[in-house]
């Protein structure tokens, strides 16, 4: 029975686990292929060794290249745990996100705005860049940058179903373009009014690894998000419990 | 706007919710964001353990 907060809170959890796992998995078969190239790009920069201040690997290394893969998954599976526990909690709160639609597809709704608002938005923004690319001494302020246009995501997502639950007088079709036409334009203005990367990329860097990274990092960014949406869906939802019920030896 | 709630929205959220989300929230930062603003020093170790996630989910590093 989902009728308890921790019910439902665990659930965010499992649903964290299960998409972290799945985008750890990705990380290893997908991923950490242009990490790899881009690490031997850093490599042929300081044939010396002499330390600038961070080990991407190498000698003097803080920890193991290999240690690196394995605590990297480990991160993506944390951040998934502790993402489908927040992400639990606002559909918990959510009063007007889809509530005549079904609890699957609420959540599922849900995965792909939080995707778009602090994934594909701060991506398309400022994309993501492999080991070897950015400059150490504007790590802060891109930082600052990028976590400025994360609350900006959300706050188009929030806006968005505030928007959605005022116009519940208005025909479908006029309360869909409407949110769309909000939601591109507010889009727009933030991509508009952030300043553009600060750190160039580095001629040695070839654009193929840049952009294979950058996918690879998109699409484990989906997994993620999209993800736990999807999984949360299922495991809320009392139609998948009733259809588990019927066939109870199709699942191991 | 009372719209008949379905399926879940009518769940009470107690206040430790905010808590634990809140909890999810720090821990999202320093896996994915701390270089050195909360734990100093001890950072860097965790910063480059986590180093391979931190790049694959597209956070700004070095
Ligand atoms: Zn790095």
């Amino acid at each position: 029975m989902t009728t308890t907060y921790k019910s439902i809170a665990l659930r965010g959890v499992a649903a964290g686990a299960i998409a972290g796992v799945a985008s750890a998995l990705v990380q290893l078969l997908v991923t950490e292929i242009p990490i790899r190239a881009a690490l031997a790009v850093e490599e042929a920069r300081e044939p010396a060794g002499d330390g600038h201040g961070h080990a991407h690997g190498g000698e003097g290394e803080l920890v193991s290249r290999g240690a690196q893969v394995v605590g990297g998954m480990l991160g993506v599976v944390v951040v998934g745990i502790a993402v489908g526990l927040v992400f639990a909690t606002a559909y918990a709160l959510s009063k007007r996100w889809f509530v005549d639609r079904t609890p699957f597809s609420r959540s599922t709704a849900f995965g792909l705005a939080v995707f778009g608002a602090v994934a594909l938005l701060p991506w398309l923004k400022y994309p993501a860049n492999p080991p070897a690319v950015g400059d150490p001494e504007t790590v802060n302020h891109r930082t600052a940058l990028y976590l400025g246009v994360v609350v900006a995501g959300l706050v188009i997502v929030w806006g968005a179903s505030r928007l959605a639950s005022r116009l519940t007088a208005q025909s479908q079709p006029v309360r869909v373009t409407a949110v769309l036409l909000a939601v591109v334009a507010a889009v727009a203005v933030v991509l508009l009014a952030f300043p553009a990367p600060p750190d160039t990329i580095p001629a040695d860097m070839p654009v193929t690894v840049l952009w294979q990274f950058r996918l690879s990092s998109l699409a484990q960014l989906a997994t993620l998000y999209v993800g736990i949406g999807v999984v949360f869906g299922l495991l809320v939802d009392p139609a998948t419990r009733r259809a588990k019920a019927d066939a109870p030896v199709a699942v191991g | 706007m009372t719209s008949p709630a379905a399926g879940l929205s009518a769940v009470r959220v107690p206040k430790w919710a905010f808590a634990v989300s809140l909890l999810g929230l720090i821990v999202t930062y320093l896996v994915l964001q701390e270089n050195g603003l909360a734990l100093g020093a001890s950072s860097e170790l965790l910063h480059e353990f986590f180093h391979d996630g931190r790049h694959a989910l597209g956070v700004p590093c070095h």
